[in-house]
């Protein structure tokens, strides 16, 4: 799949986004729409700004990432561990795929009260849910991609006398890493997800909280600052992982 | 019989063994009850709330019929503006360039994040939680029925043109066709994504609905309540996610599944 982006798809997105923006800009400052309910993108940025300061929104910011990068890790890593020993192993495959099957459809958010009873209201819930929204995906995804690999390939092996460890190691695995890759993608924007989610209801920093707090002043212009923040951070933290993926397996696979 | 047997008696066995195992936990001691309640209470806390209803009067089927007409009130809306704005876009690619930042960011902005922001609009009501829910699967679906369009197989378009089959009979019976298991994909996706955010927009704001149930019957300290409002969410959602895929198929038996797309 080519993805080039020329210069006119720039300027095209760039007409569309302003497209959206400058009527929007116009109706909040000639007052058409009430900009306290509705803030004008510009003068959002610059109120924002007067009521917290950079150094606040970055430790906010710095507490929302650590956050999800170390809950999203654990969990990504668990995953991985889990499901190619499910998907490898028959006896522990009996063992753990129906404990799995059975939780994996309940959303992570809806963990956050047992996560509140298990761990109380500190970091450990937070972590714990964010873990949870990785875990999932990339353990289901795991599973597959390792159940799936084409037999041929195995078989092959098998007649160069790789076996046990090796064969799991250097056939199996890169074989799944498409699956894989796909089931981290996924759990990347659940754990993000989450993350917002839990910071919502129950946190006293992050991101999250900063615009729940913001509501309780009023300050709507926070809020969306906050929101756009989340957004392109969200963004940002897609592309890297995606680009780290391609950069990993793309010796194995087209992606 | 013993086809089926085979194939679900081993987990069948792990499962029943674990349930033992922890009911004899809590009842013994080694784990506390209150953070573990046992498979025990949890039954009977069923049987509570299915018939004299948690809290007061509430019980499972009011939440969960409050619940399921939330999230298909945003879910149907999402979708039916969805689809004809996705194909829209897919089909002219230079919409499709224009709109492809918004569409991107759009996407990117974490659903619950806004729920401050629709607050402020809406305030905690009915309509607050079906525009979140709207919201998420809105993206997740548009971005779908755009991919589904794009890329329909170019080859197909020119065969097609060859024999002579232009304007809406291009559309109906080779482009539509080629995009649907992607649409397909896309609405259970989006699906998912209103599961997903009901029962974080259920926190806050009501106690009607299975979210505002778990967090409810934590303040109350039943955990167990808790625990039986997590398995409704998950049964539903699946049930519901599976009924998709049968209806899927079931439409659609040209679609060969989609693993090469998500990859």
């Amino acid at each position: 799949m080519s993805n080039r982006i020329s210069a006119k798809d720039v300027l095209l997105g760039g007409i569309g986004t302003l497209a959206v923006l400058v009527p929007w800009e116009i109706a909040a400052r000639s007052g058409i729409v009430d900009p306290s309910i509705f803030p004008s993108p510009i003068l959002a940025i610059s109120s924002a700004a007067e009521k917290l300061s950079a150094t606040e929104v970055l430790d906010h910011m710095g507490w929302s990432l650590f956050r999800v990068f170390s809950g999203f890790l654990l969990g990504a890593l668990a995953g991985i561990t889990i499901g190619i020993v499910a998907g490898w192993y028959r006896t522990a495959g009996y063992l753990l795929r129906p404990m799995i099957e059975l939780l994996r459809p309940i959303p992570p958010l809806a963990w956050i009260p047992l996560a509140i009873i298990w761990f109380g209201l500190g970091e450990p819930s937070k972590f714990f849910l964010i873990f949870l929204g990785a875990f999932f995906p990339v353990v289901t995804a795991t599973y597959q991609g390792v159940t799936n690999v084409d037999p041929i390939l195995i078989r092959a092996a098998q007649t160069f006398g790789l076996k046990g460890i090796d064969l799991l190691v250097r056939i199996v695995i890169p074989g799944a890493a498409p699956d894989l890759a796909t089931g981290i993608r996924i759990g990347w924007g659940l754990s993000f997800g989450v993350l917002v989610a839990a910071e919502l209801i129950a946190a006293d920093k992050g991101l999250g909280y900063m615009i729940m707090h913001a509501r309780l002043l009023g300050y709507v212009d926070v809020i969306v600052v906050g929101i756009v923040l989340i957004g392109i951070l969200n963004l940002l933290t897609d592309g890297m992982i995606a680009w780290l993926i391609k950069k990993g397996i793309g010796r194995w696979h087209e992606v | 019989m013993k086809d089926w047997l085979s194939r679900y008696g081993p987990s069948l066995l792990v499962f029943v063994v674990l349930l033992a195992a922890w009911e004899f936990a809590t009842t013994n001691g080694y784990l506390k009850p209150y953070r573990f309640p046992a498979p025990s209470k949890i039954a009977m806390g069923f049987v509570e709330i299915a018939s004299e209803g948690f809290p007061e009067d509430l019980t499972i089927w009011v939440h969960t019929r409050t619940t399921v007409g939330r999230i298909l009130q945003g879910y149907i809306a999402a979708v039916g503006l969805a689809i004809p704005l996705g194909f829209l876009i897919g089909a002219f690619s230079t919409l499709e360039k224009l709109t492809a930042p918004l569409i991107i960011f759009g996407r990117s902005i974490a659903t619950l994040s806004l729920l401050p922001l629709v607050i402020v609009w809406f305030g905690t009501g009915e309509l607050t939680k079906v525009v979140l829910i709207g919201y998420g699967c809105f993206w997740t679906m548009i971005s779908n029925v755009i991919a589904g369009v794009k890329y329909v197989d170019p080859v197909l378009i020119r065969a097609a043109r060859t024999f002579g089959v232009s304007g809406p009979a291009l559309f109906w019976r080779v482009i539509l066709p080629a995009a649907l298991p992607r649409i397909f994909a896309g609405a259970r996706m989006a699906l998912g994504v209103g599961f997903m955010v009901i029962v974080g927009a259920e926190m806050i704001g009501t106690v009607e609905g299975l979210g505002a149930l778990i967090m409810e019957a934590r303040n109350f300290y039943r955990s167990e309540i808790t625990i039986i409002g997590m398995l409704v969410i998950g049964i539903i959602g699946f049930l519901i996610a599976s009924g998709l895929l049968h209806l899927e198929k079931m439409l659609i038996p040209w679609d060969t599944g989609l693993d090469e797309v998500r990859r």
